[in-house]
């Protein structure tokens, strides 16, 4: 077959094309020498897992068995958390990490053990034949960076991703077994099947059309945590608490508070054993230590534990730490993706402002701890199958630190704290946690310069969000819970993009009470994961088949489709089968969650979950909304749309059966599966383009979205009102309505690969639009505030959250100048109603040229959805896409 | 013995890691050096039998295996 490349720049520009040398970010800085070694170490180390862990849960688990399920689980995430190996590493100032690797975690057959699996196994097979792994098989991992990607000498690959000891394997194979049926994947399943019209729900896992379950794949996570009562009492002070509880509750109706009681006191004593273990641990190394300053840090490091073992913080350093004790003590009771420590500057600050005011604590000491932190968050990994770590995640964790927005009486928030943040996010720019500035219209102009000189330095936080119209949706999404308009001042992004519930929190310090911002709600984003809606849009077209697999997803749905009201009715149909089937199985899979693995460190953190003695999953927390249904590929959907009515049934350039056909044949080009390119760009031809060329090139000029095109907006419009509306429709395991949530993260790199040609001129396996307001690479061609009018086309505050990542040119915003006249575009986009925009400031030609020569580029970032990661780690399908994306050589 | 074996490494990952006294980068699997000090693990430990599969029994009841680390394991004793 004779093939041709597609005549097209590899590049697509907004503004002059960039000339000469390719160039770099403006602003480099750069961190202690302390934390730049971390670094380093850090970029030496590969992703390992580990089986301690899972190997003491389930040894203790099975031990307890008749015990009552949430103290038999507090008491095997106790076994877990207190053998343990302890490990602490030069230069350290923060410690305790998930497991004794440096980027360690470890799997959870106690969620899903299938996965774990051989391939040969029939357990696997039985996974694979569910449609479980559909995800797995059409997803690229990031093939440098810390990944194990494959086997080597006594090492084995895990998902293309985590190293494992092959002396552990037989262990760790052994373990899962044990929870073959009694895990929440294989007893949810059991019970989903109850579910009429189970069976389409599995066909639309098979087809991709929805990339993963919720129940045990990331059952925790897309939240915001709350670190009071550790701050405020400290561990023996909370178990002290718990004592009182249950001596209240022992005998009296509603029992299952004492089981609870319990449970948070075993699970603190596990926390106890594992801090102690530290201490030890340190006081090991100081022992063998020669210098005496290294000496000195470890015993102070021993001194610290064995002090919060117990203890409430004495200072910031204290509380620093006792933060990310929790934070990872939260992270290693379930797999989570999207923990956040959101507005942390302002939970921290009263601990700062004293030791600030005492002259015990210096900036640039703060700064150096902040680096620290940063670090330690960055080491992070998130252990779960290939689907869900690199086509929904790309190797993140997303844990998102806010900035900025308003105190409980409605005034600016934001601090010095905040200042250092962001100060250290550019001195030791690593992917986590990443930013979000709360941009609210009260902000001190120096607070949000800061945040610009940040952006700028091309990392891709801080994104900008829009702190009115996030108050705006949630209270309206948690009236009926009784939020306040004060209360919602103090709400966070939990993950990536998340909208979540917070409280204030009245911490006393000293006789003040310092009221601290933390979340009130479990986990966001749990619900429908992700729903192709371009591949929604190929069933209607295809009476019900997945093209790919010519398997029928759903049943004929009986139209002509002879007109486009027709098209829009069809797909409206079979998107409410897919909404209604996917949250009739998911609630089953929660609430086997609840049963199996309840929620019990995250649960004592959430208010009110210790005052009333509930877990989260028994509707513990103060507000409980927070099921959702997401979406991808809207943009693709939209411009289809628009395609289909102009093309098809307006100007009847061509019939639906030829669209069809070209679809089908995918425009004359060769699949992007075949030719390992997933953009539009650098497509190749077959023979028979010339064949499609005329279609193709008309789907191509339908109106595209992202140019305030009236034609095209409107149907964005028309969707996005219907979808936000239908979600009320759908209720959750919490009995309350669904809610919208568009966010992309990296699943429209996979679910295009699935996905045929669409009618807006996308070809086949390539990557959908990105976010939910982002234009589809290359085709926003009227600058910055056409797209901005596109994306405001509607009320933004009807859905959780709307993404818009845009890509610029270092040059154009260089400068003081160049900084002020980025902050007014960011400013007329979220004043427009724009909920959320975030940057790339690169120049493309890099990014092609890290592609090519990863080597070259170990510490390059990239904002790829609510998120950034290291160019080397992410999957090609999402590296093309970046570099196809608009860049802006002009705002 | 190799480096993964000894009291004194500390892995980084699954593959190296750091030598607590001399503070030395070294792979888990080269030999380790005269100073040698066997970590504490499953299989240096008296309550620890050997069975198949690199899988062996711990206090005669529950699956273990040899390479795991014992150094938080209170029933743990020397053989």
């Amino acid at each position: 077959m004779e093939s041709k490349k597609i005549e097209c720049d590899t590049y697509n520009y907004y503004g002059s094309k960039p000339e000469g040398e390719i160039q770099t970010r403006e602003i480099h800085k750069s961190p202690s020498a302390r934390v730049e070694k971390s670094r380093q170490l850090y970029f030496e180390t590969k992703s390992s897992a580990s089986v301690e862990f899972p190997y003491w849960y389930t040894r203790k688990w099975e031990e307890l068995e008749g015990e009552i399920p949430i103290v038999r689980r507090a008491e095997a995430l106790k076994a877990g958390f207190e053998h343990l190996t302890p490990a602490i590493f030069p230069g350290e100032l923060l410690v305790l990490g998930k497991s004794h690797y440096l980027r360690g975690s470890y799997p959870m057959p106690w969620l899903s053990e299938a996965f774990f699996m051989a391939h040969e196994d029939r357990l696997y097979k039985d996974a694979l034949e569910a449609g479980k792994v559909s995800a797995d098989e059409v997803t690229t991992m990031g093939q440098g960076g810390g990944n194990v990607t494959k086997s080597i000498g006594n090492v084995l690959s895990i998902a293309g991703k985590f190293g494992l000891r092959k002396e552990e394997m037989p262990i760790l194979l052994d373990v899962a077994k044990k929870w073959h049926n009694k895990s929440v994947d294989d007893v949810g399943h059991k019970y989903e099947q109850l579910v009429p019209g189970y069976h389409e729900k599995e066909e639309i896992m098979r087809a991709v059309i929805c990339m993963f379950d919720s129940g045990y794949t990331l059952p925790q996570g897309r939240e915001v945590m709350n670190y009071y009562y550790p701050l405020q009492y400290g561990i023996e002070g909370i178990k002290n608490i718990c004592d009182e509880k249950l001596k209240q509750a022992a005998g009296y109706p509603g029992m299952d508070r004492i089981y609870f009681y319990k449970s948070v006191y075993t699970m603190l004593e596990g926390l106890q054993s594992w801090i102690k273990n530290h201490a030890e641990e340190a006081k090991l190394m100081a022992s063998l230590e020669e210098d005496e300053n290294d000496k000195s840090e470890y015993l102070e490091i021993a001194e610290r534990l064995e002090w919060l073992a117990i203890n409430p913080p004495r200072t910031f350093h204290d509380a620093l730490q006792l933060v990310w004790i929790f934070h990872v003590a939260v992270l290693n009771e379930d797999a989570i993706s999207g923990l956040s420590p959101g507005r942390l500057g302002q939970v921290l600050y009263p601990f700062w402002k004293r030791d600030m005011d005492k002259g015990i604590l210096s900036r640039e000491r703060s700064l150096e701890l902040l680096e620290c932190m940063r670090m330690k968050f960055t080491e992070l990994d998130c252990f779960a199958s290939m689907g869900v770590v690199g086509g929904v995640l790309s190797g993140n964790t997303f844990n998102n630190l806010c900035l900025g927005g308003l105190t409980k009486d409605g005034e600016s928030a934001a601090n010095e704290l905040e200042m250092l943040i962001l100060e250290s996010a550019m001195t030791c720019d690593t992917p986590q946690p990443t930013l979000s500035l709360l941009y609210d219209e009260k902000l001190p102009e120096e607070f949000l310069l800061k945040g610009i000189e940040c952006t700028k330095i091309g990392t891709g936080y801080p994104a900008w969000i829009n702190n009115r119209v996030a108050m705006e949706f949630l209270l309206n999404n948690f009236k009926n819970e009784g939020m306040t308009l004060e209360e919602v001042r103090a709400w966070s992004i939990g993950g990536c993009l998340e909208t979540s519930a917070g409280s204030w929190m009245p911490l006393d310090l000293d006789g003040v009470t310092h009221y601290i911002p933390g979340g009130s709600a479990p986990a966001t984003s749990v619900g429908v994961h992700f729903i192709s809606l371009p591949k929604v849009l190929e069933a209607v077209l295809f009476d019900g088949l997945d093209k790919r697999t010519g398997r029928r997803v759903y049943p004929a749905h009986g139209y002509n489709l002879e007109s486009y009201e027709e098209v829009w009715k069809a797909f409206q149909e079979y998107f409410s089968l897919t909404v209604e089937v996917l949250t009739l199985t998911n609630n089953i899979q929660h609430d086997v969650w609840g049963k199996i693995s309840p929620s019990i460190i995250n649960s004592m953190l959430k208010p009110d979950c210790l005052e009333t003695g509930k877990d989260i999953s028994n509707k513990g927390s103060r507000y409980n909304r927070t099921f959702n249904v997401e979406i991808c590929g809207g943009v693709n959907l939209v411009n289809s749309l628009a395609s289909l009515k102009k093309n098809v049934f307006e100007e009847k350039n061509f019939s639906l059966a030829t669209l069809k056909q070209a679809l089908e044949e995918n425009f004359g080009y060769i699949s992007a599966l075949e030719t390992g390119s997933y953009s539009l760009t650098e497509q190749k031809q077959t023979q028979n383009f010339q064949t499609w060329l005329k279609t193709h090139k008309q789907c191509l000029d339908a109106p595209k979205f992202g140019n305030d095109n009236k034609y095209v907006d409107n149907i964005f419009k028309e969707w996005q009102e219907w979808f936000s509306g239908m979600c009320e429709n759908y209720r959750s395991l919490y009995d309350e309505p669904l809610y919208s949530c568009q966010i992309s993260v990296s699943t429209h790199g996979p679910m295009g690969a699935v996905t045929l040609a669409t009618p807006d001129g996308r070809l086949g396996g390539t990557t959908f639009a990105d976010g939910s307001v982002s234009a589809y690479p290359g085709t926003d061609q009227n600058g910055p505030y056409a797209l901005f009018s596109s994306a405001t086309c509607y009320n933004h505050a009807s859905s959780q959250n709307s993404q818009l990542n845009m890509k610029i040119h270092p040059s154009v915003i260089k400068g003081r100048e160049g900084a002020r006249k980025f902050l007014e575009m960011i400013r007329a986009y979220l004043r427009k109603g724009g909920f959320h925009v975030q940057f790339n400031i690169v120049d493309s030609r890099m990014l092609k040229d890290a592609q090519q020569n990863p080597d070259k580029y170990r510490g390059l970032m990239v904002r790829v959805a609510g998120f950034t990661q290291y160019w080397v780690e992410l999957g090609k399908q999402i590296q093309d896409e970046v570099i196809a994306r608009t860049e802006y050589a002009e705002i | 013995m190799n480096h993964i074996d000894c009291k004194y490494y500390l892995a980084t990952d699954v593959f190296k890691g750091i030598c607590k006294r001399t503070k030395a980068k070294i792979k888990a699997d080269e030999p380790a050096c005269s100073d040698f000090e066997k970590a504490p693990k499953c299989k240096h430990c008296l309550h620890f039998s050997m069975k198949e599969n690199n899988l062996g029994l711990c206090l005669e009841k529950a699956t273990a295996y040899p390479d795991m680390q014992a150094v938080t394991c209170n029933d743990f004793a020397w053989k």
